[in-house]
């Protein structure tokens, strides 16, 4: 099993019609673990860490999640292999970084186990689509699974003990993948970011910490990890995901109905320039994509085109592309790459009509 | 020529000036680039944590984890823990940081199967005793009928078998 099945596969995704839903891409949970007597990941010495690594590593392929899953070890890997994981979010920067780290992934990519990250354990559950409580019983039930094969580290006071004060107790984040251009267009994010900070939620960009917030997507999550249950945290969050998509329609219906037929003009200019472009940067074509998805959710496209924009905004980023071309490729290569890989699969779109939504 | 500011998470001349005010109060922070970097500047956590850390580990002696051999230096260096023992040996360090940071001091989340949360057990049956004298004074006798059992539910699940 390597990185190339991965890219092959037919993951939840890039690939599962139907998933996919306006506003909310996908729903995560991420917990902490820690193997109990054994020194965090950054404090280990490298025989420790291997040790480390391998009873994880034994633990999760006897759990039938990972059936006919993957198994990557960081230093196996080559430099793009990585990246391609990061912009998946199957495993994260400084996983890819690290010389010791391993991941283990399900088949269908829904489920990724970071093994010597910050933490000795970071199991990542991922839908698309807005599907928190479904979500968390499959970590809580992968939890429970490992927690019967490797002894954690645990404090009746203090919970599950992380490297890291910020993930201590439950060692739970969760979060959303939000695409927002309506609150972005009319120039409301900030107050949003500001509001959701205020009430003990992060708003990061699209790849995690410290990233831009490419395409208008937003990754929005609870910060505090100790002194609330899991269930106080998920509804906390829900309940400000539920708020965020409100106010992401008011904000679209209203550019609709104040800008008329410039608002599906903006939409189709930017269709036309997927369509035709023969160089496509990056960042420009994540910014006309989140016009297209807009499209997509707003009726002017049909609803059923939007898992192919998904698939696209995933598939267009640099290391895919790279993977995708089969022989190393400048950054003129991957824009001209990219653009054709773009073309291709908005051959069959219809034209962007008027905002029916 | 004043002295350059250092980075309030590592020792780098700090390039990152970020202020904020919570409820009137102005909270500053000096970050290298790096560290800006990687806690994302606009993050309320790297305010929360940059200011945990330099007002209470910079003034604490120097403690070392007999385990691990990890000291509060390395703490105030990496904001990260050496071993499961730190959170032991540095708990009085931690627990001003973590009323800082966190919601509350102590979990009330999940625990491993077998392992009874018996700090929430106890706190539970500490409450549903006072609920319960409560009941009875306003001769409310459902209600404390209801707690009478899980009074007696939770007793019995903190005697060791």
């Amino acid at each position: 099993m390597s990185v190339q099945d991965i890219l092959d596969a037919e993951s939840e995704l890039t690939h599962l019609l139907g998933a996919q839903q306006a506003v909310v891409l996908s729903t995560r949970i991420r917990l902490a673990r820690n193997l109990d007597g054994m020194p965090f990941p950054g404090w280990a010495k490298v025989p420790q860490r291997k040790e480390i690594s391998e009873r994880c590593v034994d633990a999760l392929t006897e759990l039938p999640k990972f059936r006919r899953g993957h198994v990557l070890r960081m230093t196996e890997l080559q430099d793009r292999e990585r990246a391609v994981l990061v912009e998946r979010h199957l495993v994260s920067k400084e996983l890819a970084s690290g010389k010791t780290g391993a991941a283990v992934i399900s088949r269908d990519q829904t489920v990724s186990v970071m093994i010597n990250e910050e933490d000795h354990l970071r199991i990542q559950v991922v839908k698309a689509g807005w599907h928190l409580r479904g979500t968390w019983h499959i970590a809580e039930q992968l939890d429970d699974d490992l927690g019967a094969r490797l002894k954690m580290a645990f404090s009746e006071r203090l919970g599950y003990l992380t490297a890291c004060p910020t993930n201590v107790g439950t060692g739970l984040r969760a979060s959303a993948m939000v695409h927002l251009p309506g609150l972005c267009l009319a120039g409301h994010m900030d107050k949003v970011s500001r509001a959701l900070n205020q009430d003990g939620l992060a708003v990061r960009g699209w790849l995690g910490e410290g990233t831009e917030a490419a395409g208008n997507i937003f990754q929005i999550s609870n910060q505090q990890t100790l002194g609330l249950s899991e269930d106080a945290i998920l509804k906390h969050l829900g309940g400000w995901i539920k708020n965020v998509v409100e106010q992401e329609w008011n904000a679209r219906r209203k550019l609709a109905k104040d800008e008329g037929e410039r608002f599906s003009d903006r939409l189709a200019r930017s269709y036309g320039i997927l369509r035709h472009a023969r160089l496509l940067t990056s960042a420009e074509s994540m910014n006309m994509l989140s016009h297209l998805r807009l499209a997509c959710d707003m009726g002017c496209l049909p609803e059923g085109h939007r898992h192919i924009v998904d698939r696209l905004m995933i598939e267009g980023q640099p290391a895919h592309v790279q993977a995708r071309a089969g022989e190393e490729l400048d950054s003129d290569g991957r824009d001209r790459r990219r653009a054709a890989v773009v073309r291709e699969a908005l051959r069959d779109f219809p034209e962007v009509t008027a905002p029916t939504a | 020529m004043s002295q350059p500011l250092k980075c309030s998470l590592c020792e780098e001349a700090a390039t990152v000036h970020l202020s904020q005010v919570v409820h009137g109060k102005v909270t500053k922070v000096h970050l290298c680039e790096a560290c800006a970097q990687k806690g994302g500047a606009t993050d309320p956590a790297v305010f929360q944590l940059a200011d945990a850390l330099t007002s209470s580990v910079m003034a604490a002696p120097a403690i070392t984890c007999p385990k691990c051999g990890f000291t509060d230096i390395d703490f105030r260096k990496r904001g990260r823990l050496g071993c499961p023992s730190c959170w032991e040996v540095f708990g009085e360090v931690l627990g001003g940081l973590l009323t800082k940071v966190q919601h509350e001091p102590e979990h009330v989340g999940r625990a491993p199967a077998g392992i009874l949360p018996a700090g929430q057990l106890r706190r539970r049956l500490e409450a549903a005793r006072r609920e319960m004298e409560r009941a009875v004074t306003s001769e409310d006798f459902e209600v404390a009928a209801r707690l009478r059992d899980e009074i007696s539910t939770l007793e019995q699940q903190l005697t060791p078998s």
